[in-house]
């Protein structure tokens, strides 16, 4: 069997549609409305298309799972045992357990939320972020990076279903959510165990993850305003092992984002006007 | 049939043409059992693009006027290209409430902007029920869900959503009962407009 598999290789029934995320990035329609008043992006049932806005994260996060349990699958099976002690890759072959069920349990909430699978497309920049050819910078990314956004995306959730009354989301949420601290707390404790001796390694790999962290910020998506869909769930994020340090680091990131996001939604806006009035170069 | 306007024409943003669209309106009049005769006016927000998605149907001086995202027309598993077939069953809705407000049992009803997010989820599924027996593609659990968000996760809610979904005939003061019903006339106000997508 290949090791370390490409994110195109990915295998896909025909319901999958794959998108890549440049295409939404260069949607001109993208910056006209990052200028406008769409409401709280914060989920709410008071906010327009509240139904469909949940309905398409949802699926975001049933194609989610699906990755994360292929990186996980991916990292019992790419290294050795030298670089990969055999208790990393339980852990790891816990976790594939982990993400199969929460595939099936997103499958399930999706036909309660009326969804079919596919009906979105899927972007499979998450899984990118599980093809680091170092175990340690590949834990970082998916363990702490990818698996940080995900306690972020089930809390939120899990407010939604509370807010909203639907008792079916917010316990199903609340058990994923379980799960996904115990995994980033694996990928913390793992970090320290790998690099105890190599701190050079262990910055490295700090930086891979927040470089990770600042491509999951998603110019917007998570922090902790109103306007971020996705909030910083900073009490979880403790419990897993994250330090307050690194919580105010991630939410300093995540308003940068916010706000280059905004400036850039700015200046193409402007870009893009004086091409229509015949003004562009 | 009466005249059908679109606006933008052309749109700028997104390769939508809008003789198609008008065409596809027409049709979905017609099939809606709009009176032939009846202006149509429709604007499409050509900005707002998936999941933004949203319709009005409001009625003034005997023309319909129809509002709708340009996400609602956009194919989900192709962004930016057009969907025909989700255009024509997203139009034959917003038609179906259009031809209940240029009735009598519509009569008392207030314009879209000002309905209440539980009335409007109410009668969206009396026109998804119906638009649903006329053959269109809909997804009745996810118009459930739409109904749950604003009525509540509960079997009263439930039973109200069967009865509006099975009707063929409803009025105004029906739908007004059935938020009494489940408890959606009692929630308080928000503070975000019920057509924010609507304002630029």
């Amino acid at each position: 069997m290949k090791k370390f598999l490409a994110e195109n290789e990915l295998a896909r029934d025909e319901r999958f549609v794959r998108t890549k995320i440049e295409d939404r990035i260069f949607d001109p329609r993208g910056p006209k409305i990052a200028l406008r008043n769409t409401g709280p992006a914060r989920m709410g049932v008071d906010r327009p298309a509240a139904g469909e806005r949940s309905r398409s994260l949802m699926h975001g996060i049933f194609v989610g799972e699906i990755q994360a349990l292929e990186g996980a699958g991916r990292t019992c099976f790419d290294f050795d045992d030298d670089s990969a002690p055999f208790q990393l890759k339980l852990d790891m072959a816990r976790q594939c357990w982990d993400e199969s069920r929460h595939c099936e349990i997103s499958v399930k909430l999706g036909d309660h939320m009326g969804t079919e699978i596919g009906e979105y497309t899927e972007s499979t920049f998450l899984f990118a972020a599980a093809c680091n050819p170092d175990p340690v910078l590949r834990l970082c990314g998916v363990n702490r990076a990818l698996e940080g956004l995900a306690i972020d995306v089930f809390n939120s959730m899990k407010d939604f279903g509370d807010e909203s009354g639907d008792p079916i989301l917010e316990f199903c949420e609340d058990w994923m959510l379980a799960d996904e601290v115990t995994h980033v707390k694996m990928g913390s404790d793992w970090l320290r165990r790998l690099t105890e001796k190599d701190p050079e390694r262990r910055e490295r790999a700090l930086e891979f993850q927040r470089t990770v962290d600042a491509i999951f910020n998603l110019g917007g998506f998570r922090g902790e305003d109103d306007e971020n869909p996705v909030q910083l769930a900073r009490n979880f994020r403790r419990l897993a092992g994250f330090t307050d340090e690194e919580n105010d680091s991630l939410a300093k990131l995540a308003r940068q984002s916010t706000e280059e996001a905004r400036d850039m939604a700015a200046m193409a806006t402007a870009a893009l006007d004086a091409s229509a009035q015949g003004g562009g170069s | 049939m009466g005249r059908v306007t679109v606006s933008p024409d052309p749109f700028t943003l997104i390769a939508y043409d809008a003789a198609e669209i008008a065409a596809i309106v027409a049709d979905a009049a017609a099939a809606a059992g709009v009176e032939p005769g009846v202006d149509i006016d429709l604007e499409v927000d050509e900005e707002l693009f998936a999941p933004l998605i949203g319709h009005t149907s409001d009625v003034v001086d005997g023309r319909v006027k129809l509002w709708i995202s340009g996400g609602n027309l956009e194919d989900n598993r192709r962004p930016r290209h057009f969907s025909a077939e989700q255009s024509r069953r997203d139009f034959t809705i917003a038609l179906l409430r259009a031809k209940d407000r240029l009735s009598e049992d519509f009569a008392s009803a207030p314009p879209d902007g000002q309905l209440s997010r539980g009335e409007r989820a109410a009668w969206d599924v009396y026109a998804v029920g119906r638009g649903f027996r006329l053959g269109l593609a809909v997804r009745r659990q996810a118009i459930l869900y739409e109904f749950r968000l604003q009525h509540g996760f509960t079997d009263v809610a439930d039973a109200a959503f069967e009865r509006l979904w099975q009707a063929d005939r409803m009025n105004w003061e029906g739908i007004r009962e059935i938020c009494k019903e489940t408890g959606a006339a009692d929630r308080g106000d928000s503070k975000i407009p019920v057509d924010l997508l609507r304002q630029k």
